[in-house]
This record gives C-alpha cells, structure tokens and sequence, in this order.
C-alpha cells in the first residue's frame, strides 16, 4: 500500500528529539533545547478548512456555528470557527483528531496549501509589533479573534487567542510558498527574546491546562 | 502620497492592502434594449471627477470584501465611510 509523503512547509535547524508520522506528516513533537520561554511551533499539518458559501448560517461545524461578525472566532474542543467575510470562514482543527471533511462543496481543505504557526509565551506581542503594523494590543477586543492583514508584506490570517494556560498564544497563517521566509522572519524578530522552534507537544499541552 | 482606506470590516488600514475596482458606476444595465455602444460605454467610460467619486475597493491583503467608499481624487483622502451595505 503506498502511503502519502507531506511535508511541511517549514524546516527547522534545531534537532528534533521526538517526532510522530500522521496521516503521513511527520510531525514534530519536541526539539532539543526548545526550553520554556517564548516559542514557535509549527502547526502546517494540522487540519485547515476553508468554506465559502451565501449563506454560512446555515452551517454547523463541530457543534459550532458560524459567527454571526467577521473577525470573530469561537475556539471549542480544540476546534476555532472564525468569520472572514458575509461569504467566508475558516475552521482550523488545533487539537485532537479532526473529524472527516463533510461531503459539501462549500467546503475545501486546505491543510497542505498553507502554513499555520503558533507563537506561544511571554513577548509575542512585541514580536508581532515588528514584523506587522496591526493593532494586536487593542485593549477594546476580546480574544479570541482574528485580525487579517499583511505581516511581512504578506498577506496573513492572524487569530489572537489570548491566554491559555500560563501563556499568551497568537497563531499565523498564510500561503504555503512563504512558509520559510515567514518563519525565518519570525525567528528573526524573535532573536531578541531567544525565540526557539518547539515541538506540537508544546502548543497541544496548553488545551489540557 | 499616503493612503489610508476603512473597510467595513477591518477599519482603518494602510492604502497599499487593497486594490482599485474603479470608480462605482450604478447597477449594470439592463440587457432588454441593450445596445453595443451602451454597454462599451458602462464597461469603459469613466466620468474620471476631479473631486469627491464613489468607487470600489478589495481588501486584498485582509478580509477579502469588495466596498465601495467615497474618496476626493485631488487629495487622495476619503471623505466618508465605506458604504457596508455594498458589501459584496
């Protein structure tokens, strides 16, 4: 039986120390020296979703419907549903199995098409502030929510979780072909505050808290 | 020159997100009694105003809305809201 091969868009220089093989991504689940400070975790291979649709309330993805404002977001059973558009929204399955895509053309998976990072830990705010002029710091919004607009120069999807557990969680998402030059510039702001590439362990964890 | 937009969702954003759709020429026309010269000129001709002309915009790099939103072609400036109710 031939199996797919996925691969990420993104590759780390540190050692991974731990690693699983996922509906054939092989993911990453601690990096040597990974630490607890403030983290990157690479999320490509977690399940992504895409639906367009006139009429999105007629929708219910995981016992969740559609929120009713863009830029709004539920996060429930380690599922977020966030509203882009009046047309369109996204379902990003962060924890857990994701359950099978339903047999609906409004929906279309788009796991392998993008990437999708975590920062996680103290100062991801002040990391966000120099690579974006989006306003993540707004003491007016609730999180979680989504806020879409250029990092980078490159068009983003960027939800804002908040706190969970004992750390500050901002999640990025953008075409796959910018995976690299994106984490790499990530990883480059970051340097001031010793940013380093961690394990899904590290991000997954923080659902149990 | 600067530029800065408000989309109906997003807010305020700099001018370099988004992408002209033109300058907002009414419904399209009717197709009964449509002559060719008609409709070249709805697709075509532009009134190109020097002062305040409602057009359309793509929040290219955001959410992905099409608006439409006032904006005075001497200055650059937009003088009202974007329309939300156009959104597409």
């Amino acid at each position: 039986m031939n199996m797919l091969q996925r691969q990420s868009p993104v590759r780390f220089s540190a050692r991974p120390v731990k690693t699983e093989v996922r509906d054939g991504w092989t993911v990453v689940l601690e990096y040597a020296a990974q630490g607890d400070g403030l983290h990157l975790i690479d999320l490509s291979h977690r399940a992504k979703w895409d639906l367009q649709d006139g009429d999105l309330s007629r929708f219910d993805i995981a016992g969740t419907p559609i929120p009713s404002a863009p830029n709004t977001c539920t996060l429930k059973n380690g599922t977020a549903v966030c509203r882009r558009n009046r047309t369109q929204a996204l379902i990003w399955h962060l924890a857990g199995d994701p359950p099978e895509l339903p047999e609906d053309p409004a929906l279309t998976d788009v796991t392998e098409a993008s990437l999708l990072a975590a920062l996680t830990g103290p100062n991801i705010y002040d990391v966000m502030e120099k690579i974006c002029s989006l306003d993540l710091k707004d003491p007016a919004k609730t999180t979680p929510r989504l806020i879409q607009g250029p990092a980078l120069h490159v068009p983003c999807l960027i939800m804002d979780l908040g706190r969970m557990g004992d750390r500050d969680v901002v999640l990025i998402a953008c075409s796959r072909g910018y995976g690299r030059d994106m984490t790499e510039g990530l990883l480059h702001a970051g340097a001031e505050w010793n940013m380093a590439p961690a394990g899904e362990t590290a991000f997954t964890r923080l659902f149990d808290i | 020159m600067s530029l800065t937009l408000t989309c109906p969702i997003c807010g305020e954003r700099n001018g370099y997100e988004f992408r002209y759709g033109g300058e907002d020429k009414g419904p399209r026309p009717d197709r009964a009694g449509l002559t060719p010269e008609q409709w070249c000129d709805y697709v075509h001709m532009n009134s190109c105003v020097a002062g305040v002309q409602k057009e359309w915009w793509f929040h290219r790099d955001g959410c992905g809305a099409w608006f439409t939103t006032h904006r005075d072609t001497r200055t650059g400036l937009e003088t009202d809201g974007p329309d939300s109710a156009a959104q597409k």
